[in-house]
């Protein structure tokens, strides 16, 4: 029963509560009998205590210290209050300079709203963190680094510092590389001529020990070609050149081209085939139906050939053995014919006695033909000399002469259109004196075939 | 062991080159197929080359930065980048030229390639530090052969200028390209090429090092104080940055080098004459001489000052002029360095190449550039009308050829040939003269260029014909000479003349005392010697008539 009372009660003071007769005041029904309380307990003081006016006076003080930063009736006279003495000329230039700031910024005189939202919007400073202030160890570590610096001052060093001033100190070889590179423009160069060689050791140990340097064989100090380095341009190669060693140039050109043309011409005419041995329609046909018509014709040239024939059979087939007469004369023959050639030997060399001005004679011209031809061969060995060597796969090309063309020639050095590539001239040089050998460009070769398949749509039309 | 590609480089570092063996199919073990052959001792010695070791681990080095890569391990790759492995050639060319002289004979070839890249663009096709390398060595070169004064040759092709220099008495030869001729043909391998060049800028280095100090200069090559300071302008970031901007002001070649002694003036002192062993006076006289002769076209442009017009090749120009004592200088805006302003008073050379010119001051010439290499080809100042802006040029002739006797000798050689001699065609003008007054006055100073050309060199013998001609119609046309009897003069014997009249006489008996077979020989022997005299007869016919020719045409042209 009293619980029940107790609920009503409470749910009467709830705020909207609504009664179901209009007239009656919520209020009424819950203060209609006011149950007495001991207010000297502490577990009534929450409960049946007002404290709304210290609330109010704590709130009105909290209010006033966040929107003015303190109380107001500490603060002083001025900070409140002022003077109004009317509009003084100062004004007018103080107006003037904010409008000018106001001009010069423009919109961005004003600060963001997102900023003036994140900003603090009470005058109380927040609250510092204490917990940023708190050390465990503080005063122990205090005191060490009291100690420390007490022991610094005498001289004392800890022995980390020791041990780290002790070691050496690094050799930083960053980027090394770069400038160590043969390519670095700033490498430094020494006299490599100057300094003799530091080979003071005993040969022995050198050998034994790896260092000691290999002899350069002396083969590789000939140049391989006799040729010059830079060979000079002919005198019509000038930029301003003289009438006749160009018209020389020109016909050094020139027949460079005719050789050229003649061996394309020669090439066509070992080609070139004869009209008239082209099959007509009419050889064709007879070689088709050849052994198939004119049977008659055939039959006769058929019994001429046998005849000659029979003939050639007949003269075989009547070589028969030798008989024992035939061998005996056979070897009387031989035996007279070695005889002869005995004897004639005999008489040829006594009778060289007298030929001997005629023997000198041809001995004095075969040394003459040998020696010619000696000279012809040496000449010819200095002239491969100079002659580019074939050290691989392909032959050397020799360039194309560089010459202009007598329309083409400059009249000032202003206008003067190089000829060739100086690029191409040196590697052509090189290749000329043997140094390295003629290469082509790398060709692109496939490692796997390519298979061509026709497209579906293809197939229908084709 | 090497890759293909690595052994080819390595044996080309190392100067190990293809051999063509005498039988190739012994060689080839029957075959005919064209392959390439290395000695065996070759590529057994090519073995103990320390570089091998360092190919080796470039190898490894690739394939762990290809690594890497694919990991997309960034601090792996720097760090492996910062390591990368580098090798020196310096012993290599210590094995290769144990001599200094060695490596000046084989420089030829060096210049030339160093020249070449540094004319490169500097795209990544090959390193850029290559390219600047070389061209700071072109440049020191340059440097030095303006210091020794040992420029003697100058030819200009249409591939390129052909230098030629005498140092320590190896005569090298080099070719620069031209600035401004690019198209870089493809089936250059250009590989090759870069092991070549890196071989080749090593050598060249050291043997700029090496005669640098010969010529007791501070290498690397510093400018000399008193020159830098007056090169020193307001203005001078406009050119380059102050890393490279020293670089530029030694690559204008304008001004000259520091030494390591400095002195105060170069003092050419007198150098005692010893008489080598096995001379006589005849031949120490002819050195002399000689030597004189060089002093004096080291010293050809001293003196003048030249100044270079916007559109002549500037560097090419400013090296040759330099290289003769010539002061030069430029316009401000093509590069830096240029010492005096086109308005200054003192220039007495000025170097253009247009077709006119507008502002021109009075007491200087204004030329072609052709006159300057023709100057240090002839070795001595030609005179300067020839070369004048708008007069077509003469030929540029090759100082490369070297006639022997009976040759053609082109006549524009001949005229300079008498003026080196000291010889003035002065006779040549007086014979024009009667000719031309049937012809026109006005065309009288054309012709006598045209003329000049075609004179031959014995004007005495000429002249004296002519006086003898004259004296003859004179007389047949009953005109009393002007002769008078004067006392004799004594006629000067020249003794040397005598001998040669006296060799050639007997020369002239011997020959006719020879039998008949000898002489028959001999006749043929000397119809083989006058060959050549007559090709050059012919020649010369050739060239008379096509300047005949020409005449002709100008003259109807004109009228």
């Amino acid at each position: 029963m009293a619980a029940a009372r107790r609920l009503k009660r409470v749910a009467a003071s709830q705020p909207g509560f609504l009664t179901l007769k209009p007239s009656l005041n919520p209020s009424d029904l819950v203060s209609g009998r006011r149950k007495r309380v001991n207010k000297n307990k502490k577990k009534n003081w929450n409960k049946h205590s007002d404290i709304n006016d210290v609330e109010e006076f704590l709130e009105d003080v909290r209010h006033q210290e966040r929107t003015t930063g303190g109380l107001l009736s500490e603060k002083s006279d001025d900070s409140l209050f002022f003077l109004d003495i009317g509009q003084p000329k100062k004004a007018e230039q103080k107006v003037e300079e904010p409008v000018e700031t106001k001009k010069r910024k423009g919109k961005a005189s004003r600060p963001l709203r997102i900023d003036l939202i994140l900003q603090h919007d009470s005058l109380i400073p927040p609250a510092k963190d204490v917990l940023a202030y708190q050390q465990p160890n503080a005063k122990k570590l205090r005191r060490i680094a009291q100690k420390a610096e007490q022991l610094a001052a005498k001289g004392v060093v800890p022995r980390r510092q020791r041990q780290l001033l002790n070691r050496r100190p690094v050799d930083r070889t960053a980027k090394k590389s770069a400038t160590e590179a043969n390519n670095n423009p700033d490498r430094e160069y020494y006299d490599i001529w100057g300094q003799e060689s530091k080979e003071s050791a005993d040969p022995w140990y050198l050998q034994q020990t790896g260092k000691k340097h290999v002899k350069r064989p002396e083969k590789l100090n000939e140049k391989p070609s006799v040729l010059p380095a830079v060979e000079v341009i002919a005198p019509g190669g000038s930029y301003n050149p003289d009438f006749l060693s160009h018209q020389a140039l020109l016909q050094e050109a020139h027949d460079v081209e005719v050789k050229k043309q003649k061996q394309e011409d020669k090439l066509e005419r070992q080609l070139a085939f004869n009209k008239e041995d082209k099959a007509t329609e009419e050889t064709v046909l007879r070689e088709q139906v050849e052994g198939l018509v004119e049977e008659e014709n055939e039959e006769e040239e058929a019994a001429a050939n046998d005849d000659e024939e029979e003939v050639a059979v007949g003269a075989i087939a009547l070589a028969e053995k030798k008989t024992e007469r035939q061998r005996k004369r056979e070897r009387a023959e031989k035996i007279k014919e070695q005889q002869r050639l005995a004897n004639r030997k005999q008489t040829d060399q006594q009778q060289q006695l007298f030929q001997l001005r005629s023997i000198k004679a041809s001995i004095k011209q075969r040394e003459q033909k040998t020696k010619a031809n000696q000279i012809k061969r040496k000449a010819k060995q200095e002239a491969q000399k100079s002659q580019p060597r074939r050290l691989g796969k392909l032959k050397f090309q020799p360039q194309d002469l560089e010459v202009q063309l007598s329309n083409e020639l400059a009249g000032s050095l202003r206008q003067l259109k190089p000829e060739g590539s100086i690029l191409k001239d040196r590697f052509k040089s090189l290749q000329k004196r043997n140094l390295i050998e003629p290469r082509d460009r790398a060709k692109f070769k496939r490692r796997l075939k390519v298979k061509y398949v026709e497209k579906r749509a293809f197939k229908e039309i084709t | 062991m090497l890759s293909l590609p690595d052994f080819r480089r390595l044996c080309i570092l190392k100067g190990i080159y293809p051999h063509e063996p005498k039988h190739k199919k012994k060689v080839n073990k029957g075959s005919t197929a064209p392959r390439t052959f290395y000695l065996m001792k070759d590529i057994r010695f090519l073995l103990h080359e320390p570089i091998v070791g360092k190919f080796r681990e470039y190898k490894i080095f690739v394939r762990k930065l290809k690594k890497a890569y694919g990991k997309t391990e960034w601090s792996t790759v720097e760090r492996l980048r910062e390591n990368k492995p580098t090798y020196k050639l310096d012993h290599i060319i210590k094995e290769r030229y144990p001599s200094f002289i060695d490596a000046l004979r084989d420089i030829d070839d060096a210049l030339c390639m160093c020249f070449l890249f540094s004319t490169f663009a500097r795209t990544g096709k090959c390193h850029v530090q290559t390219i600047q390398l070389c061209r700071r060595l072109s440049v020191e070169w340059m440097n030095y052969v303006i210091a020794s004064r040992s420029l003697r040759k100058v030819f200009i092709s249409i591939k390129g200028i052909y230098y030629q220099a005498e140092v320590m008495g190896q005569l090298i030869t080099w070719l620069v390209p031209y600035q401004f001729s690019h198209d870089h043909p493809t089936d250059v391998d250009y590989r090759v090429m870069a092991t070549f060049t890196e071989f080749y800028t090593t050598l060249l280095g050291f043997v700029n090092f090496r005669l640098y100090h010969s010529l007791n200069l501070l290498y690397p090559p510093k400018l000399d104080a008193k020159t830098q300071s007056e090169l020193k302008e307001e203005d001078e970031e406009d050119y380059a940055m102050d890393s490279e901007s020293y670089i530029e002001k030694l690559s204008a070649l304008s001004a000259s080098l520091a030494r390591v002694v400095s002195s105060a003036d170069e003092e050419d002192a007198e150098l005692d004459q010893f008489p080598v062993e096995g001379e006589d006076m005849e031949k120490m006289e002819a050195r002399e001489k000689e030597q004189k002769q060089q002093e004096a076209q080291r010293k050809m442009f001293q003196g003048l000052k030249f100044f270079l017009n916007r559109e002549v090749p500037r560097e090419s120009l400013a090296f040759v002029i330099r290289c003769f004592g010539g002061e030069v200088s430029w316009d401000k805006s093509i590069c830096i360095g240029s010492t005096y302003d086109v308005t200054d008073e003192t220039i007495t050379h000025h170097i253009v190449d247009r077709p006119n010119i507008d502002k021109q001051y009075i007491n200087r010439y204004y030329i072609q550039p052709q006159w300057v290499y023709d100057c240090v080809n002839a070795k001595i100042l030609l005179p300067v009308e020839d070369y004048f802006i708008g007069v077509t040029l003469p030929p540029h002739l090759s100082p490369f050829v070297e006639e022997k006797e009976g040759d053609y000798v082109p006549p524009e050689k001949l005229k300079i040939m008498a003026l080196q001699r000291g010889e003035k065609p002065a006779n040549e003008q007086e014979e024009d003269n009667d000719e031309e007054e049937e012809e026109d006055e006005d065309d009288e100073e054309e012709e006598e260029e045209d003329d000049n050309a075609d004179e031959e060199e014995d004007d005495e013998e000429e002249a004296e014909e002519k006086n003898l001609k004259e004296m003859e119609d004179k007389r047949s046309q009953g005109k009393s000479l002007q002769v008078k009897v004067t006392p004799g003069k004594v006629k000067v014997e020249n003794p040397a003349r005598l001998e040669q009249e006296e060799k050639a006489e007997e020369k002239r008996l011997a020959i006719m005392m020879m039998k008949k077979k000898e002489k028959y020989l001999y006749d043929k022997i000397m119809f083989g010697k006058k060959r050549k005299v007559r090709e050059a007869n012919k020649l010369a016919a050739k060239r008379k008539a096509h300047d005949d020719a020409e005449k002709a045409k100008k003259k109807k042209a004109r009228k």
